[in-house]
């Protein structure tokens, strides 16, 4: 263990998770990273945090880090939360959630968190694949990649998460990368900082497996391409459609102040306990 | 130098020797897996791979605290003293 913590003994359980298991330059613990220093600047208590995952490599961060942690079952952590948040409406509940974890096995859990606009925030980390099980297609493959099940090309289109999300009711949805960590550093503080249900989709290398498959090279080359491939929300609207077409759009796409259901919910109780019926 | 610096001034002031500036970056090998990412983004190259395919501080220097090589590196293995993360006082105990 290093004499000095970069983020200190206070966020990790550094003695005895460390180092990680994730790949070198695997993109989930920079993800992990933005986390962390979007708490550290809001100031909050650990022990008020809950930190859900369901199963995959990037469902293992709630290992890694000093929260209250619950790693669940795959496509679960927003079924998990849902209980917790509603057992403990206190609690800050964070799903941490691979793009198969929440769009493949899990993707009914999400679209109903969103449309009941459940007060979790849901950091997805998108990787393009199943990272832990071998590299296998998820549902946010882009038509045309190479997995190890699709190895002539992905034949379906792929989900939009920003768009789904948005679709079915979230709060708050934004889209950043590893790349741009300081960008999405502000996106997931802003994530947290708010009612309903809230989204932050991060792109991330996975070069172990889809960047392999792909030829993208390695954690570097595959940095880059979020720089040179993505462009801001803000930007994009201000560049002639040729300049942006083909990149992926990066920043805040919702942002809304929409009752959760945590507050609905305490409202039906009070009706109820009061003898109201409207 | 028998003379004790008076209250309240520095040993510079004192004795006017400028306080030497440590680097400003640290890497912990023993978390390092050589991704290389820190490596290639540092705005000033203040990194450089070594031979035991770990990252080194070669030109700290130059280093102008950015913290970008901290916020990207995957493995916690980068510390920058003037990232804007508090540090924790908290010493070891509990499940770390
Ligand atoms: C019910 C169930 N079905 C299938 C699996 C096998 N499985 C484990 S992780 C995973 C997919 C992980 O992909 P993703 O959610 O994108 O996470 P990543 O590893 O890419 O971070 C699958 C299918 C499982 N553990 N449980
Ligand atoms: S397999 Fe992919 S997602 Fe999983 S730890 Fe390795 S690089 Fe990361
Ligand atoms: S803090 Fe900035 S300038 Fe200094 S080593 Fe890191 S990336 Fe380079
Ligand atoms: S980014 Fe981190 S793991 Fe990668 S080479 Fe630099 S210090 Fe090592
Ligand atoms: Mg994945």
């Amino acid at each position: 263990m290093p004499a000095r913590l970069p983020y200190a003994y206070k966020y990790l359980r550094a003695k005895k998770k460390f180092p990680h298991v994730w790949c070198p330059g695997c993109g989930i613990g920079i993800v992990m990273g933005s986390i962390i220093r979007a708490i550290d600047s809001l100031g909050w208590e650990l022990d008020d945090i809950l930190m859900v995952s369901g199963i995959g490599c990037t469902s293992r961060m709630p290992v890694y880090v000093d929260f209250n942690t619950l790693h669940t079952t795959h496509g679960r952590a927003l079924a998990f939360g849902t209980g917790a948040k509603m057992a403990n409406p206190n609690l800050k509940v964070l799903a941490v959630m691979g793009d198969g974890d929440s769009m493949a096995i899990g993707g009914n859990h999400i679209i109903h968190a969103a449309r009941r606009n459940m007060d979790i925030t849901a950091i997805i980390v998108n990787n393009n694949n199943y990272g832990m099980t071998g590299g296998q297609f998820s549902p946010t493959t882009p038509q045309g990649a190479k997995t190890a099940t699709t190895p002539y090309g992905m034949i379906e289109p792929d989900f939009d998460i920003c768009k789904l999300t948005e679709a079915a009711g979230a709060n708050y949805v934004a889209r950043g990368d590893v790349y741009h960590v300081m960008e999405l550093d502000g996106l997931i503080k802003n994530a947290l900082s708010g009612p309903g249900f809230r989204v932050v989709e991060a792109m991330a290398p996975c070069p172990t497996n889809f960047g392999r498959a792909n030829r993208q090279g390695d954690a570097v080359k595959m940095m880059e391409l979020f720089k040179d491939n993505t462009i801001n929300v803000a930007q994009a609207s201000k560049l002639p459609k040729e300049k942006t077409e083909g990149k992926i759009v990066r920043g805040i796409f919702v942002d809304k102040d929409g009752i959760g259901y945590t507050e609905r919910y305490q409202d039906l109780c009070d009706r109820v306990s009061s003898g109201v019926k409207k | 130098m028998s003379e004790k610096p008076i209250k309240g001034q520095t040993k510079e002031e004192h004795c006017g020797a400028k306080k030497k500036k440590t680097p400003a970056v640290h890497i912990f090998p023993e978390w390092c897996k050589g991704c290389g990412i820190c490596v290639a983004f540092c705005p000033k190259q203040v990194l450089e791979m070594g031979d035991d395919q770990k990252a080194h501080v070669i030109y700290p220097e130059k280093c102008i605290e950015c913290a970008l090589c901290a916020r990207r590196c995957p493995e916690f293995a980068v510390y920058v003293s003037g990232d804007t993360i508090k540090e924790s006082k908290k010493k070891s105990g509990g499940e770390k």
